[in-house]
């Protein structure tokens, strides 16, 4: 879920590393993130209270235009994090939109430090949102093509992109979606219908209207063909002015900005799930097939084991209580007594030393033959 | 109630046919010299086959079962109501295939038109027992069955879950 948070979890650790330290360290890390996001932490041993975080995303869209720096309300939301601690430093460092320098020796203590840093690493989300916001905000809803309100691209992440349509009342989000296997646009169908469903119901009325289709919606009709190829269909959302009111609007804004990463979240982890169980229900199948056979080898050598206990006391007097027994392994036993009762009447009488007294005395002298053969070896 | 009694009679009729067709004895290659092969799969002498039965409950669920004189060849077909059912059995039954080894009388690939293939030759007959097989392939039918249904249902319940989780986050 780590694509979901608006925190980076590397720069937090990066962050929560330099404030453990308690000295400071030389740093100089880049770090890039979904490919576009760029951070760029510097610290230096020699000045040991400030390090510096410089930040770097992608224009949302290229219709837009917007200010490539930062907005007077981002950069008031940025330092209300913790004023203290965070500075924006103007001009931002080349190749950057935003350059803070930190002060981690006035972070609040207890709780409150680790919430901070949280803050400070999602600034990131901070910036993109606001944008967003403000895109909406600006985006004028008489700007009109034959009679069709002109859709915008935006691009969050690369690949991946969305259109917002402006109305009247409301706005539409539509999301191209875009799989590369079968298995993957089947498990995001069975979730988009049920997104509809439960949309639709009475309990979540209050939630936007979402719909799926195979086919773009005609809110799109005119936008280039790649954009409207997809593998998935097409899934809107009407947000109407109820969503973006007050604390709603960032809920709503961030809910959109990362839907895509949401459905791919929850595919990897359905795919995931369908693996383990398969893999569960492979064992029990295996089991099925080899379970009478266990059962059967198990029967065989507690035979054996009983046989081998009762050649052990043969000689004793502790004897077995035939009773105890079961009836084949009795009729075994008696079969056995038997037969070796046979094999002693039959069998010749031994005379001790007879054998030698034989081969001395009763020896038959050897007839060689001139006529005879010799056996060829 | 009808598609139990169906699937009843069905798996019975599968049964009877095994019961019948599963009585395989050690046959050496009448090609090769001292070789031994299954002639289900070589199928060169045509007087060592038996006419293949082919039972089906449906359209998408059908039984074929070939016979000859030291090997017997059953195939399934799996029914797949809908693009979901599709792939969890395709998935499924590759997953199987692919481990094969475990089941013995499991074969990789399965038989054109039919989604799983199973290969029971004499010597697994005689390790393993008629009955017992039979019994194994009867449940695994079954088993398959549910299994799929299961799994259709999880993944649509846990749709439905991340659904509302998704759409708490406007309200």
């Amino acid at each position: 879920m780590a694509c979901l948070e608006r925190a980076s979890p590397a720069l937090k650790e990066i962050l929560l590393k330099l404030y453990r330290a308690n000295k400071s360290i030389e740093i100089d890390h880049h770090l890039y993130e979904f490919g576009s996001v760029e951070y760029h932490i510097q610290s230096s041993a020699s000045d040991e209270h400030h390090m510096y975080l410089s930040i770097s995303t992608p224009l949302l869209s290229q219709e837009v235009l917007l200010p490539y720096g930062i907005s007077h309300h981002t950069k008031q939301m940025i330092t209300a994090i913790c004023s203290d601690v965070v500075e924006i430093i103007e001009p931002a460092k080349e190749g950057y939109q935003l350059t803070l320098r930190l002060d981690f020796s006035k972070l609040p203590s207890g709780k409150d430090t680790l919430k901070v840093i949280a803050e400070i690493s999602a600034v990131q989300a901070i910036i993109l949102s606001s944008r967003l916001k403000e895109m909406l905000m600006n985006v004028d809803s008489h700007d009109t093509f034959q009679g069709m309100y002109k859709p915008i691209k935006l691009v969050y992440r690369p690949s991946e992109p969305f259109f917002i349509v402006r109305q009247p009342q409301k706005f539409i989000a539509v999301f191209p979606i875009h799989f590369k296997d079968k298995p993957d646009v089947i498990i995001a169908t069975t979730f988009f219908q049920e997104l509809m469903d439960v949309g639709s119901s009475e309990k979540w009325a209050k939630a936007p209207p979402c719909c799926w289709s195979p086919i773009p919606p005609p809110e799109l009709r005119g936008e280039l063909f790649e954009d409207l190829s997809t593998t998935g269909g097409f899934v809107s959302f009407e947000i109407s002015s109820w969503h973006v009111k007050g604390k709603k609007l960032d809920k709503t804004v961030w809910s959109l900005l990362n839907f895509y990463a949401y459905v791919k979240f929850h595919v990897k982890s359905t795919r995931s799930f369908i693996q383990r169980r398969m893999r569960k229900r492979l064992e029990g199948l295996v089991e099925l097939l080899h379970k009478r056979n266990i059962k059967e080898v198990e029967v065989e050598e507690e035979e054996e084991e009983q046989s081998r206990k009762i050649q052990a006391n043969a000689g004793c007097k502790c004897m077995i209580r035939i009773s105890n027994l079961p009836k084949p392994t009795v009729l075994k036993r008696r079969y056995n007594a038997f037969s070796r009762t046979i094999k002693r009447i039959r069998s010749r009488i031994k005379i001790q030393g007879f054998g030698r007294f034989r081969r001395r005395w009763l020896k038959m002298p050897k007839f060689s033959s001139s006529m005879g053969y010799t056996k060829l070896e | 109630m009808v598609g139990a009694n169906t699937l009843r009679l069905y798996l019975t009729c599968i049964r009877n046919t095994l019961d019948a067709a599963m009585c395989l004895q050690n046959f050496p290659c009448q090609e090769v010299e001292r070789h031994n092969k299954p002639e289900v799969e070589l199928k060169t002498s045509p007087e060592l086959l038996l006419n293949p039965v082919l039972i089906c409950r449906n359209e998408a669920e059908k039984c074929l079962i070939e016979t000859s004189i030291n090997s017997l060849r059953i195939s399934l077909k799996v029914k797949q109501a809908d693009e979901l059912e599709n792939i969890l059995t395709k998935k499924f039954l590759r997953f199987l295939s692919m481990r094969a080894e475990a089941f013995q009388v499991l074969r990789r690939k399965p038989v054109q038109g039919y989604d799983i293939s199973f290969l029971i030759t004499n010597y697994h007959c005689e390790e393993m027992q008629k009955h017992k097989l039979i019994d194994f392939i009867v449940q695994f039918m079954e088993d398959i069955d549910k299994e799929i249904s299961e799994l259709k249902m999880s993944v649509n319940t846990r749709g439905r879950l991340v659904a509302t989780e998704f759409l708490k986050q406007f309200i």
